[in-house]
C-alpha cells in the first residue's frame, strides 16, 4: 500500500468528514479525531500492516507523516 | 470461615488473572483445585503458588471443545468427583463494531462462551458430580449488563452467560447443582493492563475515575467466588453478582 493511498483508507476507515489529506495534515486539527478514532486506527494499522501500536504511541504524534514513520516506511510500497 | 475441605474445584483459566486467585484462594480454604490452563509454565508456576497438595494441571486449549471431553473423561478415569466449577477463562478484543466480523465473534465466544457451556454440560452428568451436589459459577463481566464502545463482542459473550447460568440453574436445581454468575468490573489482572495498553490514556484515566472505590484486585473477586463454591451459599442459585468498586451505579 502506498502512503497516500494508506492515509485515504485510514480516514474512510475512521469515517472522518474529508479523506483528502496529505502527509503533512495535522492529526488534531481534523474533525472527528478523538479518542475512538485513536482506537479505530490502532485497529486499521493492525488489520491492514500488522503492525501493532498504543494509544500513547499515537497521542504523541503530530501529523500523518509521523504515523507513518512510527509505523516503519519499509511497510509501505515505493510511491 | 469458609471451608471447601475435601472438594475438588474444577477451574478453567487456572494460570493467570482471577483464575489464579481463585485457584489459590479456593486451595487456602481446603479445595483440591483442577487447573485447566492453555500455558504449561504458567499452569506450574500456579500450582507451586497453592497450598496442599494433589493438584491436578491439564494444559489444554479449551477454544477446541473436544479437549474438554478428554479432560472429563480422565477425571472420571482417577475417579474424581467435582464439587465446584469455575468458568474463569476468557479473552478481550477491543474492536470497532466494523472489525467485528464472524471471524471474532467465534473466536471470542469458544473460549468465553461455548467452553463453559460445555464444561457445565458435561459435569452436569451423574458420574462426576460429588453425590452432595455441586456449584458452578460462570465468570461473566459488569459489561455483561452495560453497554461499552468498541466492546460488541466481549459484552455479547458475557452477557450469554449470564443468561445461560439462569436456565442452568433452573434445569440443574433437581440435581443439587447450582449456578451462578459472577460480574467483575475493572480487576488489576494481565488481560486488563494489555486492554489500558489500546486505549488513550485519557479513557484509561476515565475508567479509574469512574470506579468510587478504585479498580480491583483478583483476590476481591475470589473472596466472592469461593463464598459461591461453599455449602454457606447453598441456597443461591441462578443469581448474577456485581462486584465493581461500584463502577456501574452510574
Amino acid at each position: 500500500m502506498k502512503k497516500n493511498e494508506f492515509i485515504k483508507q485510514l480516514a474512510e476507515f475512521c469515517e472522518f468528514s474529508k479523506t483528502d489529506f496529505s502527509i503533512e495534515t495535522k492529526l488534531v486539527s481534523i474533525d472527528g479525531y478523538d479518542s475512538m478514532a485513536t482506537m479505530s486506527i490502532i485497529v486499521f494499522i493492525e488489520e491492514n500492516l500488522n503492525v501493532k501500536l498504543t494509544a500513547m504511541q499515537i497521542n504523541g504524534l503530530s501529523d500523518f507523516g509521523s504515523l507513518i514513520e512510527l509505523i516503519g516506511s519499509e511497510k509501505f510500497d515505493h510511491d | 470461615m469458609i471451608d471447601l475441605s475435601g472438594k475438588y474445584i474444577l477451574i478453567t483459566g487456572a494460570s493467570s488473572g482471577l483464575g489464579r486467585a481463585i485457584s489459590q484462594k479456593a486451595a487456602a480454604q481446603g479445595a483440591t483445585i483442577v487447573l485447566i490452563a492453555r500455558n504449561e509454565t504458567k499452569g506450574i508456576e500456579t500450582i507451586k503458588l497453592l497450598k496442599g497438595s494433589n493438584h491436578i494441571l491439564y494444559t489444554e486449549d479449551i477454544a477446541n471443545c473436544l479437549v474438554i471431553e478428554k479432560i472429563i473423561k480422565s477425571l472420571i478415569e482417577k475417579k474424581i468427583k467435582i464439587s465446584g466449577f469455575v468458568h474463569s477463562a476468557g479473552i478481550e478484543k477491543t474492536l470497532p463494531l466494523k472489525s467485528s466480523t464472524t471471524a471474532v465473534f467465534h473466536e471470542v465466544f469458544n473460549i468465553n462462551v461455548f467452553a463453559g457451556f460445555e464444561f457445565a454440560r458435561l459435569l452436569s452428568q451423574k458420574n462426576i458430580v460429588d453425590h452432595s451436589g455441586a456449584s458452578f459459577i460462570l465468570i461473566s463481566s459488569v459489561r455483561g449488563k452495560l453497554g461499552v464502545p468498541f466492546n460488541t463482542v466481549y459484552c455479547a459473550s458475557k452477557s450469554a452467560l449470564i443468561a445461560g447460568s439462569k436456565a442452568i440453574a433452573m434445569e440443574l436445581a433437581s440435581k443439587n447443582i447450582r449456578c451462578n454468575c459472577v460480574l467483575p468490573g475493572i480487576t488489576e489482572t494481565e488481560m486488563i493492563q494489555e486492554f489500558f495498553k489500546s486505549i488513550p490514556p485519557e479513557s484509561k484515566e476515565n475508567i479509574i475515575n469512574e470506579h468510587p472505590l478504585g479498580l480491583g484486585k483478583p483476590e476481591y473477586i475470589a473472596s466472592l467466588v469461593t463464598f459461591l463454591l461453599s455449602d454457606d451459599a447453598k441456597w443461591i442459585t441462578g443469581a448474577d453478582y456485581i462486584i465493581d468498586g461500584g463502577y456501574s451505579i452510574h
